[in-house]
């Protein structure tokens, strides 16, 4: 991945990232490029920078070395300000869902209508509901995010995120904490975005039922680099023992786990 | 050892004092960037405006009414013992419009609204929704800072007006009721000798406090770490600290006055 066209390698690039926290390195060199209209999952053990990595593209984040690259365009410089410019296209879900809770889900959904689109908030909230809908959620528009499940929450989450028409979406453990029916159909929305939109998909999970049903891709995270990288059944029939040790879910085997 | 210790910990805490101050004057700095050009959120204002004024109405009347009544009670031995009652007013006009009036109603606000309003903007920093809004590309201190200040300002004006005018009337009922002072004299007393300038000489200060109190709340809002135990210290530190600015603005405002 050194040297070359960014713009040339994948809609997102990712070349030699470095981010140490306190002192502590967590990504020591990442290189990792993402297609336009992939579904890319990044798995890896806890702490080992994957959510860190997603952060860093929408300017959460500050990387310490290295180069981030979106649309043939290098981000990683960009001040608050330019990111606005990246967010408006790189859309992001946080794991915790993130709604306001003074709002209810069609005012949560119609708010980057009113703030971007400018629309009257009554045209907002006609245009929420139609979101809403996308995500089978037209019966609770008006209830407060206090009030439904996590499921719920995160797929209001989506349908406010989508109302950006974002072209990338990166997901923070979507399925976290889900039971596995709300589960496959976080799945089933984002093999959706990709299918039906060409929407771009970076997603950050531990869940090997969906990385094996709607990844095409799979990076695997380890040692603050891409260890393994390719389709779920490359990964899957991987000789590397770490990968191995990993996907089987194996308490004992090669891989370093700090902390644990 | 123990001096030396007691010397860390001194400069540790002079640290601590040096960066909040720094903090709150880069969030004003932000405030102020933000509202060039102005753009509000007018939803947010509205919703601001009600929330932290009207509803503190009430509390802020019943403390403004028994403030002025107990300035007329402490004035009560001189006026009887030298038979001012025309001075009555006067007395405890004076005290609440330059003094009373705003000191009290601020720290009232600060202790009903501040904290209210660093709890409420913690709970969304510990939840990331303040990340939230930044990832839909909407600047946190553009809808969610400048509409709170704006609205703890004009706010804390406008209570303050109705608390002087509430203090005003606690000050005569209690002059008629442990006095014997008529209505008329008092207002008369009222009108005679305060001026315009009584009066607003106090709504400049509410003005300075409800600024104060809006920029560090919500800067304690927007820093806090550490989930629920953090926004528990942080409402704690956020009333402290609007106390203490607002004690320092009335001194120097009331210097630079008189």
């Amino acid at each position: 991945m050194s040297g070359g066209d960014p713009g040339a390698a994948g809609l997102v690039v990712f070349r030699d990232v470095h981010k140490a926290f306190d002192g502590k390195p967590v990504l020591r060199g990442m290189d990792l490029a993402v297609g336009q209209g992939e579904i890319l999952f990044i798995i890896g053990t806890s702490g080992v920078g994957k959510s860190v990595t997603i952060k860093h593209l929408v300017g959460f984040l500050r990387i310490d070395r290295g180069e981030i690259w979106f649309d043939g365009r290098r981000v990683d410089q960009l001040d608050e300000k330019g990111f606005y410019a990246v967010r408006r296209r790189v859309g992001m879900v946080f794991q915790n869902a993130t709604l306001f809770d003074s709002m209810t889900l069609a005012e949560n959904v119609a708010l980057p209508l009113r703030k971007h689109k400018r629309l009257r908030p009554t045209a907002a909230l006609a245009q929420a509901m139609g979101r809403l809908e996308q995500v089978y959620l037209t019966g609770f528009a008006d209830r407060y995010p206090a009030e439904l499940s996590d499921g719920m929450r995160k797929r209001a989450a989506i349908a406010r995120t989508l109302t950006m028409d974002p072209e990338v979406v990166l997901f923070d453990e979507p399925t976290t904490d889900l039971d596995p029916v709300n589960a496959r159909r976080i799945d089933r929305l984002i093999r959706e975005l990709s299918r039906d939109l060409g929407v771009t998909s970076i997603v950050v999970s531990h869940d090997l039922t969906a990385i094996f049903t709607i990844a095409d891709r799979v990076a695997f995270l380890y040692q603050g680099r891409v260890h393994a990288l390719g389709t779920p059944d490359e990964l899957r029939r991987s000789p590397d023992p770490v990968v191995q040790q990993f996907i089987g879910g194996h308490a004992t085997g090669p891989m370093e786990t700090p902390g644990f | 050892m123990i001096g030396e210790r007691t010397i860390t910990q001194v400069g540790a805490r002079a640290l601590a004092v040096s960066r909040e101050i720094g903090g709150i004057t880069i969030l004003f700095g932000q405030i102020l960037r933000a509202l060039l050009p102005p753009r509000l959120d007018g939803r947010e204002l509205i919703k601001n405006l009600h929330k932290m004024g009207n509803r503190s109405v009430p509390i802020v009347a019943l403390t403004a009414f028994f403030a002025g009544g107990l300035m007329v009670v402490q004035s009560a031995p001189f006026v009887q013992r030298f038979e001012a009652t025309s001075l009555a007013g006067w007395a405890a006009g004076y005290a609440v419009l330059r003094e009373i009036g705003p000191i009290l109603i601020a720290l009232m606000f600060s202790g009903r609204v501040g904290a209210n309003n660093t709890a409420e903007l913690g709970t969304m920093t510990v939840t990331e929704q303040l990340d939230g809004l930044r990832a839909l590309a909407i600047d946190p201190i553009q809808y969610l800072i400048v509409p709170r200040v704006l609205a703890m300002m004009v706010m804390l004006v406008c209570l303050t007006v109705i608390g002087d005018l509430v203090a005003l009337l606690g000050a005569a009922a209690v002059a008629k009721a442990v006095l014997g002072i008529e209505w008329g004299i008092m207002y008369a007393s009222f009108t005679e000798n305060l001026t315009p300038q009584d009066f607003l000489h106090g709504v400049y200060k509410s003005c300075a406090f409800g600024l104060s109190i809006a920029v560090t709340s919500c800067y304690f809002g927007v820093t806090v770490r550490g989930g629920a135990v953090g926004v528990g210290r942080a409402v704690n530190a956020a009333v402290v600290a609007a106390a203490v600015s607002v004690m320092l603005l009335d001194f120097f405002l009331t210097y630079l006055d008189v």
